[in-house]
């Protein structure tokens, strides 16, 4: 590239940046830009304590794991990273807040500035900023053991991140792409059908493996051991173990591989980005041939007992959803978690008393039916995100907004119902089948934490609202506000229960429990009728706000 | 209040803190008129139609539409007008189908005249021969159709439309056109903003101009044309010396006094 090109992409670059920073300073002109501010800070104060303290402890084991001269023991550290970093981004897609890029695209931005500006505002993430914290407390536990090794393993480190950062946009933007398409929508869907099939042989599966004798398990972790050395976390633990015991040629050997994936991976998102700078369009509509005109009469939804307004938000909000492959596959998360938390590295340790359900088994379905209802948050408190414009549609026809947002609630409570049923079965399939006072328990507390989230939610998704497309898969901007909210919310709700769950065993009668979940449950339905009641005044009050918000281009 | 207008407002004013967006305007538009609301760029036209639809609140003054008023009876003002806002309000996971039986169902139809009225539009408006797209893949001017079909699908006796050709093309605007003149013809009332003023100018009975918040001018259109007429033609622009009627481009012009610059140029643009 000549000087002039440099100067042109440099110039570009910085009139990106100053951009961003202006929309951030000119968000700070409306007291929720101001909120905004505040909540931002408080999460990621929060994550900063979690990423300190994660480094704090990285860094002491990886000292540790040097001095005591086994240092291919990092392994252990950089695999829960690498999961941590790939995995976060999807099951916690609130704190997500990556801008989309594409917008650039109006302007002759020249690829290379693209691709480097995608791969910044990727790493705006917590997920990044976690990881690398961690990574550098490691790089601090490894140079505080061995001070020469400190500019090997920075090395070593900046191409793990690098790997990190690079997979994790990577697989946002295939995913986004094969969910876009119907035809690899159906092969997603299939695949994950597959998956659910194969969770039935997960416990057969456990069973034969911790009846074998012992050599056989042990030849079986040996080739998981070997298998995990050619991958990224493990060349990153053997390039610095091998350079540690002065084995310089493989340890470069291992660098060199760890750098050939971050090139691999890279060639797999250049792909993708290249298809997006050209202007690839993912609807596969366009491309349709012209069908026959369906001429037999397709009458809209009906739900007994609610009013035509209620049933066809409810219809409406169930197409799109079905729709929106990057959402359904949020909504699929508890079923990770429980196959993660019964397989994962946190079942393998040997503490006693812990409270992961893999050691528990009876807390997996409470843990599993609360997560599934954490991943609805993205929804139930941002009700009119995906409306985008559309939201001018429902304040000038004359339904009430009151029918409008219990479609809406409809929609959520049934997708929850429907995951808290296919959380039930997993659970029999992963972990044995609950006791009937555990699913007691956890159904009735799961319906005072869905009534007292879809309060707050409702309230929220008129007073924060932030425009939200289905389509799109790690180019989110949650609110802040609504973010901090929410986790209060949740924080209350599981304190409240546990408050619950503590009273009973006080008195030594689970039974108490449930009363008492029973009766925080009737209230919050009480406080959700209320809400609901006065949700036309509300909306009314803020209409200029949410239009201005979700109409935003 | 004016209880013969189909909309009526009285001193309707909007603030955007210190600017005042419209400035207390009293407009007058009776039963069957096809209402042109012109102004140049942000002189409050898309301000005052959002206000009169409901999808603005007023900072004061009042709206009354078919003799009711908006603030004290807005679903029952709405049940019986159709908006095409500037956003166009759609929902772009949706088929065009499944939009058009979900707005005729939000504005009250029952789910068999609903489902009717959708095939019907989709046809009227040459929207049904790709059932399946979705909404967020049609074209600007497929959007604007559809648009258009959702609010008319309840039958609306006041129809307020902003900028509803803008993007269209001329095939789909003959049919919008055809569509608004069947409508007038059978007693709508039909307010709209539009730039393109010779469509206006073809269309419209009645002209209203905004200017910096405030109404210029209000009217049947040909007596605003005499009206400025009347008026001392403005030197070198020749206009109605020749006996030549004025087009409404140069009553709008010289109503709200923007004649073109023409002594400034951008050397640098080839």
């Amino acid at each position: 590239m000549t000087k002039a090109g440099f100067t042109a992409r440099g110039s570009q670059l910085s009139a990106i940046a100053w951009v961003r920073w202006r929309l951030f300073v000119n968000s700070l002109r409306t007291t929720r830009g101001k909120l905004d501010l505040v909540s931002r800070s408080v999460v990621w104060l929060g994550f900063a304590t979690v990423g300190i303290g994660g480094a704090a402890g990285m860094g002491t084991a990886a000292f540790f794991f040097v001095r005591e001269g086994r240092p291919g023991l990092l392994t252990l550290l950089l695999w829960p990273i690498f999961f941590f970093w790939q995995v976060f981004p999807i099951m916690a897609t609130a704190f997500a807040n990556n801008p989309d890029s594409s917008d650039l695209l109006h302007f002759p931005l020249n690829y290379s500035s693209y691709f480097l500006v995608r791969l910044a505002y990727g790493a705006a993430d917590p997920a990044t900023a976690l990881g690398s914290l961690w990574s550098f407390g490691i790089l601090m536990g490894v140079g505080l053991a061995k001070p020469g090794l400190l500019p090997w393993t920075l090395l070593v480190l900046l191409a793990f991140a690098a790997f990190n950062l690079v997979f994790m946009q990577m697989i946002f933007a295939w995913v986004e792409r094969w969910l876009a398409r119907r035809r690899t929508r159906e092969v997603m869907g299939v695949l994950f059908l597959l998956l659910l099939l194969s969770v039935q042989l997960i416990a057969p599966l456990t069973g034969y493996f911790t009846t074998r004798p012992r050599p056989a398990v042990h030849r079986f972790a040996e080739i998981l051991i070997q298998g995990q050395k050619i991958l990224p976390p493990g060349l990153a633990a053997r390039a610095v173990a091998q350079v540690s015991a002065s084995h310089l040629r493989t340890g470069f050997y291992s660098l060199g591989l760890l750098c050939a994936f971050v090139l691999a991976i890279g060639y797999c998102l250049h792909v993708r980005l290249l298809a997006q700078y050209r202007g690839e369009s993912l609807s596969d509509t366009a491309a349709r041939p012209v069908l026959p005109q369906d001429r037999s009469l397709r009458l809209g939804w009906n739900l007994p007992g609610l009013a035509s307004p209620v049933a066809a938000v409810f219809e409406k909000e169930i197409r799109s959803l079905l729709r929106s492959g990057p959402m359904l596959l949020t909504l699929i998360m508890p079923l990770f978690m429980l196959i993660i938390f019964r397989f994962g590295p946190m079942n393998s340790a040997r503490q006693v008393g812990t409270a992961v359900p893999g050691h528990s088994p009876g807390l997996a379905f409470p843990a599993a039916a609360g997560f599934a209802l954490l991943t609805l948050t993205n929804l139930v408190y941002n009700n009119f995100g995906g409306d985008g414009s559309g939201i001018q549609f429902f304040y000038a026809c004359p339904a009430r907004f009151r029918d409008i947002v219990l479609g809406k609630n409809v929609t959520h409570a049934s997708i929850l119902v429907i995951e808290t049923a296919v959380v039930w079965l997993a659970v029999i399939s992963l972990f044995g089948k609950p006791t009937v006072n555990i699913t007691i328990a956890t159904l009735i507390g799961l319906l005072f934490a869905a009534a007292v989230n879809l309060s707050v939610g409702n309230l929220l998704s008129i007073y924060s609202p932030k425009k939200f497309d289905y389509s799109a898969f790690g180019r989110q901007r949650a609110s802040q506000i609504t973010v901090l909210i929410s986790m209060g919310v949740q924080v209350l709700v599981v304190g409240t229960a546990g408050s619950a769950f503590w009273i009973a065993r006080h008195y030594g009668n689970s039974w108490i429990a449930n009363l008492i979940l029973l009766l925080l449950a009737v209230i919050a339905l009480y406080a959700y009728r209320a809400v609901l009641r006065h949700i036309d005044r509300v909306a009314q009050e803020h209409q200029e706000m949410l239009v201005a918000e979700l109409c935003r281009a | 209040m004016d209880t013969a207008s189909t909309i009526c407002t009285q001193r309707l004013t909007r603030r955007f803190g210190d600017f005042i967006a419209v400035d207390g305007i009293d407009l007058r538009v009776s039963r069957g008129q096809f209402f042109g609301f012109l102004g140049p760029n942000g002189a409050g036209k898309s301000t005052t139609i959002k206000m009169l639809t409901g999808l603005l609140a007023p900072s004061s003054g009042r709206i009354e539409i078919l003799g009711l008023d908006l603030a004290a009876h807005p679903v029952e003002v709405k049940q019986q007008i159709g908006v095409v806002p500037e956003g166009m309000a759609l929902f772009g996971r949706l088929t065009g189908y499944e939009f058009l039986n979900f707005a005729g169902r939000m504005y009250g139809l029952d789910r068999e005249t609903a489902a009717k009225r959708a095939v019907e539009l989709l046809d009227f408006m040459q929207l049904a021969d790709q059932p399946k797209k979705l909404v967020t893949d049609y074209s600007h001017g497929m959007q604007k159709k559809l648009a258009m079909a959702a609010a008319v699908i309840h039958g609306p006796k006041v129809l307020f439309l902003d900028e509803p050709f803008e993007g269209v093309d001329a095939i789909a605007a003959g049919t919008l056109k055809a569509m608004l003149q069947g409508m007038i013809a059978r007693g709508a009332t039909i307010f709209l903003t539009s730039h393109v003023l010779e469509i206006v100018e073809r269309l419209c009975s009645h002209v209203a101009i905004i200017h910096q918040g405030r109404l210029v001018a209000q009217g049947a259109l040909e007596e605003l044309r005499a009206g400025v007429e009347a008026q001392t033609p403005v030197p070198g622009e020749g206009l109605g010396s020749s006996g030549e009627r004025l087009t409404l481009e140069q009553i709008f012009l010289r109503t709200v006094g923007g004649m073109r610059r023409t002594d400034q140029e951008l050397s640098w643009l080839g």
